[in-house]
C-alpha cells in the first residue's frame, strides 16, 4: 500500500516539475514581460534596459526560472500586465468561485450518475434502460459548450427560471442569508449543463458494471442461497460497483478544467476560466501562465487522489 | 479461387486476427441500421458540403453587408444573415466543410503521432515503453483546452496548419495508449518471433507485420477521435481560438449566440450550426460505436 | 570443433521490485547448460515446463539474452549482436509450437514463406513465387495454394507452411520447439516423419525441443534432461531409454506407458517402485535448492548429475 504511494508520488514530482518548465518556458515565448505594462512610454530606452537589467529579466532562461519558482514558493504570482496589481488578488475570489461552481458540478454528476446507471443496470434491456442508453449516447456525443447554451436558452432566458449571468445579484451584502441564496442559485444551472455532460461516462461505466456483477458467480451462489433480490443487489452488486466511482473524482478534475472555461464564458461566471479567456484575450500573460499552472496542477494533484484511492480499494491496480 | 475465400471467411470466427477484419466492419455497419443511416447521412452531407463549396465564393458570403444585418429567414436568405449581413446558410455549409476538414487533418495528425509512439511503446517494451507511457501520462494530465489556447495566441504565423498541428500535439494520447496495449499482446505471438528468427529488422516487422493486424482497431478509434476532434474545434472556434471570422466555422456561427439577443432572439443564426454539429457528432460516433462493437466478437450483432 | 556448441550458456531473467522497480533477484531459466550437436543428427532436449529447454532454443537463435556462456555455430561466435550474426544465422531456423500464432493471420502464404528469402537474396518477383512454389510442394501443399491465407488450411497444413518457411534459405540447423504438442494426435505422426523425410534429403541437423518422450525416442540420436534450468542426465538414446542413472531420468522413462496390456500390472509396479526410489533419495540427488549437481562422466557420451558426495 505505501510502496504504492511513495512510487505514484515518484511520478507527480517530475510531473509537477515539467508542468512548470513548460508553462515557464510558454511565458518566456510570450510577448511581454513584468516592464511591459509598468514603463511610461516617454521613459528614455536605455533606462528600460537598465531596469531590465537589474530586475534580472535578461538572464538566461534557467536562472530566470529558478527565480520564477522561488517565487511562486513563496506565493509570489507576479504582476498583472493589465491591471497593475498582483495576480494572486485577481485569482483569490475567482479560484473560489470556479472551486465551489466544481464541488456543484461533481454533486450534480454523482447525483445523476447513481440513480441512471443503476434503474439502467439493474433493470437492463428495459424501456427505462433504453431511454438512459439514449441520453448516454446523445451525451457522450453532443459538445458541452451547446448543451450549456441551450441551457441557458432554455431555462435562463425561456422559463426564466435561473439568473443567466454573474456568480451573484448585484447589492447583496456578503455574509447574508440572501448573499448565500443568490450564489447558490447563480450555481445551479451552470454546474448542471456541466454535470449532464460529465455524468455519461459514470453512468456508463455503472451500468456495464452492474451488468457485469450480476453474472459473476458470487451473486448467482447468493441467489442459489435464497437471499431476497433487494439484498443481492444492496448488499453484493451495488458495493462492487459504486466503490470505484467514488475515487473517479480526481479524474474528473481534468475534464472539469475544461468545462469550466466553456461554462463560465456562456454564463459570464466569474471564475478563474473566465480569467484564463479574459487574459489571453488581453495579453496579460503573466495571469496566464498562473492559471495554467493553478489548473495543471490541480489536474496532477485529482489524478494522484483518484490513483490512491483507486488503489486502496482494488488492490490488483497496486501491481501496475 | 475466389468463392473458397469467400466461405473461408464467412466461416471465420476471429475478426481481429483474420484478414476479413475489414469485411466484419463493414458488415456490422449495414446491420445496424443507425449506423448505416449515420453513415449514409456522413457521406451525403460531405460530398453535399464539398460539392456545393466549390460553386461558393467564400469569400462573398463572407463580405459584410451592411444593408442585410440580421435578417430573418427568408426568400433571399434561406437561413438568415447574421451581424454583419452575411448569409447564414452559405455560412453553415463553408463552416461544416471546414470543421469537417479540419476535424480529418487533426484526427489524421494525431493519429499518426499516436500509432507511431504505441507501436515503439508495445513493440519494443521494458525501458522504451516506460519512458514513453510517461510522456503519454504526463501528456494527458495536461489541461488540453488551455494548452491549446495559449500556444494558438502566442504561435508567430498563425495558420490552419498551425491549428491541426497545435491541437494534434495535445491529442495523440488516446490513440497511443490504446496500440500500445494491442501492440504488447501482439509482440508475444510467434509470428513477431518468427521474424526475428528470419532475419526480418525490428522496423521491418513493427510495420509490415505487426500493424496490418492492428488495422481494424486504428480504424476504430480513428473514427471516434474524429467526432471527439470536431467537437473540440467547433469548441475553440466558439470561444474565439479557431478559425478566424473569415473562415468561418461551425462553432463561430454558434459563438454569435454569445449576445444574449442573439441567443435569445435571432435563432436562425446559430441553431442550425448547433444542431449540424450535434448530428454530425453523433453520426460518426454511431458508425464508430459500431465498428468497436465489431472489433468485440462478444458484442458483435450479426 | 562439433557443428554446434554450447558451453556454460546461462540465461538469466531478472525479478523487478521494490519502489524504484529495481532488480531484486534473477529467474535462472538456464543455469549452465553444455551441448553439442554433430552435424546431420538430431538432438532431444527434454523437460517438464518451466525446465529451460524452450529458453535454451531461443537462446541459441538469438531471441532470448544469453547472459554468459559460449554459442558457437560451425566455430563461428553466435552470442555477438544480432547485426553481425546475421549471416551466419540464416543457417539456422526454428519451427514454432504454435502453428496458429507462429503465421501472420493477415499475410498470404507467399509472404510469410517468402520473407526470408526476401530479407537474404535479391530475387525477381517471378523468382521468388517460384521458389516459393517449389517449397510448397517440397512440404506436401499444393503450389497452387500460395495465396492463400493461413486461417484457410488446417494445424497440420500449418505446420508444414511453417516448416517451408524454416527451410526457405535451405538452412544448416533447424530448432524444433515442441513442432507437434499443438497438433492432433492423429496428424503427428505425419509431421514427424515428413520432418525426418526432409532431414535425410536435406542433411539438416535438428535441435528437438519436447516434453514427449515416446516423440524423443522416434525422432532423436542424441538426448538431454533438463530440470530446473540445469541438465541431470544426457548419452544416446540407448544410454538415456535402456540404462537411465538419475532418478529423475528414470522417473520419466518409466512413464512412459506401454502398449501390451498383459504388461500392465507389472508396469505398474515398475513404476511404483520408481516412484519409491525417487521419494526416498531426492535428497540425494538434489542440492538444498532442490537443483541437479554437476555432470560427470559415467561414458564417453553418457554422462549424469551424480550426487557430489559420493
Amino acid at each position: 500500500m505505501w510502496k504504492f504511494i511513495v512510487r505514484r508520488l515518484f511520478v507527480t514530482f517530475p510531473q509537477i516539475l515539467l508542468l512548470s518548465i513548460i508553462v515557464f518556458l510558454m511565458a518566456e515565448m510570450m510577448p511581454g514581460d513584468a516592464l511591459t505594462g509598468l514603463i511610461d512610454p516617454n521613459i528614455d530606452p536605455a533606462a528600460i534596459e537598465a531596469q531590465r537589467e537589474r530586475l534580472g529579466l535578461n538572464d538566461p532562461w534557467h536562472i530566470k526560472y529558478a527565480d520564477w519558482v522561488s517565487g511562486l514558493v513563496q506565493g509570489d504570482l507576479g504582476q498583472s500586465f493589465r491591471f497593475k496589481m498582483p495576480v494572486s488578488d485577481l485569482v483569490g475570489q475567482r479560484l473560489l468561485n470556479t472551486f465551489w461552481l466544481s464541488v456543484a458540478t461533481l454533486i450534480f454528476t454523482y447525483a445523476i450518475a447513481l440513480p441512471l446507471g443503476i434503474i439502467s443496470g439493474r433493470w437492463n434491456d428495459t424501456w427505462g434502460d433504453r431511454l438512459i442508453t439514449g441520453y448516454t449516447y446523445v451525451g457522450f456525443a453532443a459538445p458541452l459548450f451547446i448543451t450549456a447554451l441551450v441551457m441557458l436558452w432554455v431555462f435562463g432566458f425561456q422559463l426564466g427560471w435561473f439568473p443567466t449571468g454573474g456568480s451573484v445579484a448585484p447589492g447583496l451584502e456578503p455574509g447574508s442569508w440572501d448573499y448565500f441564496v443568490s450564489k447558490v442559485q447563480h450555481l445551479l444551472l451552470p454546474a448542471f449543463s456541466m454535470a449532464v455532460i460529465t455524468t455519461v461516462s459514470t453512468v456508463q461505466y455503472l451500468r456495464s458494471e452492474i451488468i457485469d456483477t450480476k453474472q459473476k458467480d458470487f451473486i448467482i451462489t447468493a441467489r442459489a442461497k435464497g437471499a431476497p433480490e433487494s439484498r443481492v443487489y444492496n448488499r453484493h452488486i451495488f458495493r462492487n460497483s459504486l466503490v470505484p466511482i467514488a475515487a473517479f473524482f480526481g479524474y474528473e478534475i481534468t475534464g472539469l478544467i475544461g468545462g469550466s472555461i466553456f461554462v463560465e464564458n456562456i454564463y459570464g461566471y466569474p471564475g478563474m476560466g473566465q480569467l484564463f479567456l479574459d487574459s489571453v484575450l488581453l495579453r496579460d500573460f503573466s495571469v496566464v501562465t498562473v492559471v495554467v499552472l493553478i489548473f495543471g496542477i490541480a489536474a496532477i494533484l485529482g489524478a494522484l487522489i483518484s490513483d490512491i484511492l483507486l488503489s486502496i480499494i482494488d488492490p490488483r491496480i497496486r501491481i501496475k | 479461387m475466389e468463392t473458397t475465400k469467400v466461405n473461408a471467411e464467412l466461416q471465420s470466427q476471429d475478426s481481429t486476427s483474420s484478414p476479413s477484419g475489414l469485411k466484419i466492419l463493414w458488415r456490422e455497419i449495414v446491420r445496424d441500421k443507425i449506423a448505416l443511416i449515420s453513415l449514409i447521412f456522413l457521406v451525403l452531407i460531405s460530398s453535399f458540403v464539398f460539392g456545393i463549396s466549390i460553386i461558393l465564393d467564400q469569400d462573398e458570403i463572407v463580405t459584410v453587408d451592411l444593408f442585410a444585418i440580421h435578417e430573418p429567414p427568408g426568400d433571399e436568405f434561406i437561413l438568415g444573415t447574421d451581424y454583419g449581413g452575411r448569409d447564414v446558410f452559405g455560412q453553415l455549409i463553408i463552416g461544416t466543410r471546414n470543421s469537417l476538414a479540419i476535424g480529418i487533418l487533426v484526427t489524421l495528425i494525431a493519429g499518426f503521432v499516436g500509432i507511431l509512439v504505441g507501436l515503439l511503446s508495445g513493440y519494443f517494451g521494458g525501458h522504451v515503453d516506460n519512458a514513453l507511457m510517461r510522456l503519454v501520462d504526463f501528456f494527458m494530465v495536461l489541461p488540453t483546452l488551455l494548452m491549446v489556447i495559449v500556444f494558438v495566441t502566442i504561435v508567430p504565423d498563425y495558420s490552419i496548419w498551425a491549428f491541426s498541428l497545435i491541437m494534434a500535439a495535445f491529442l495523440w494520447m488516446g490513440v497511443a495508449r490504446l496500440i500500445r496495449s494491442k501492440a504488447l499482446a501482439e509482440r508475444e505471438l510467434d509470428y513477431v518471433q518468427a521474424s526475428k528468427t528470419l532475419g526480418s529488422s525490428n522496423l521491418k516487422i513493427m510495420l509490415t507485420q505487426v500493424l496490418p493486424n492492428l488495422t481494424s482497431i486504428i480504424i476504430v478509434t480513428m473514427t471516434l477521435q474524429l467526432a471527439a476532434n470536431i467537437g473540440i474545434e467547433s469548441g475553440l472556434s466558439f470561444l474565439g481560438f479557431g478559425f478566424p471570422e473569415s473562415t468561418p466555422s461551425l462553432g463561430t456561427l454558434i459563438s454569435y449566440a454569445r449576445n444574449p439577443q442573439t441567443l435569445e432572439f435571432r435563432w436562425w443564426i446559430w441553431v442550425p450550426a448547433a444542431v449540424l454539429i450535434l448530428l454530425l457528432m453523433l453520426a460518426v460516433n454511431n458508425v464508430g460505436q459500431a465498428l468497436k462493437r465489431a472489433t468485440d466478437a462478444r458484442q458483435r450483432r450479426g | 570443433m562439433a557443428f554446434l556448441d554450447v558451453k556454460d550458456l546461462k540465461v538469466h531473467f531478472p525479478i523487478k521490485g521494490g519502489i524504484l522497480q529495481r532488480t531484486v533477484g534473477h529467474v535462472k531459466a538456464v543455469d549452465g547448460v553444455s551441448l553439442s550437436i554433430e552435424e546431420g543428427k538430431t538432438y532431444g532436449l527434454v523437460g517438464e515446463s518451466g525446465s529451460g529447454k524452450t529458453t535454451t532454443g531461443r537462446a541459441i537463435i538469438g531471441l532470448n539474452k544469453v547472459t554468459s556462456g559460449e554459442i558457437t555455430f560451425e566455430g563461428k561466435d553466435l552470442s555477438v549482436s544480432q547485426k553481425q550474426s546475421k549471416e551466419v544465422r540464416r543457417d539456422i531456423q526454428m519451427i514454432f509450437q504454435d502453428p496458429y500464432s507462429s503465421l501472420n493471420p493477415k499475410k498470404r502464404v507467399i509472404d510469410i514463406v517468402a520473407e526470408p528469402i526476401r530479407n537474404y537474396e535479391k530475387l525477381s518477383k517471378l523468382e521468388v513465387k517460384k521458389r516459393v512454389q517449389e517449397l510448397m510442394e517440397q512440404v506436401g501443399l499444393s503450389p497452387e495454394s500460395i495465396l492463400k491465407y493461413p486461417h484457410e488450411f488446417s494445424g497440420g497444413q500449418r505446420q508444414r507452411i511453417g516448416v517451408a518457411r524454416a527451410l526457405a534459405l535451405k538452412p544448416k540447423l533447424i530448432i524444433a520447439d515442441e513442432p507437434v504438442s499443438a497438433l492432433d494426435v492423429s496428424v503427428q505422426a505425419q509431421v514427424l516423419n515428413f520432418m525426418k523425410d526432409i532431414q535425410k534429403d536435406l542433411g539438416l541437423t535438428y535441435l528437438f525441443i519436447s516434453h514427449d518422450l515416446g516423440i524423443i525416442k522416434h525422432m532423436c540420436d542424441d538426448i538431454g534432461i533438463m530440470y530446473k534450468g540445469r541438465y541431470v542426465e544426457e548419452g544416446t538414446r540407448d544410454e538415456i531409454f535402456n540404462n537411465p542413472q538419475h532418478i529423475y531420468t528414470k522417473r520419466l522413462v518409466a512413464a512412459i506407458p506401454d502398449i501390451d496390456p498383459k504388461k500392465r500390472k507389472a508396469h505398474q509396479q515398475f513404476r511404483q517402485e520408481v516412484k519409491e526410489e525417487y521419494d526416498k533419495s531426492y535428497n540425494d540427488y538434489f542440492d538444498h535448492d532442490g537443483l541437479a549437481y554437476k555432470l560427470q562422466n559415467i561414458s564417453g557420451t553418457h554422462k549424469v548429475a551424480l550426487p557430489q558426495k559420493g
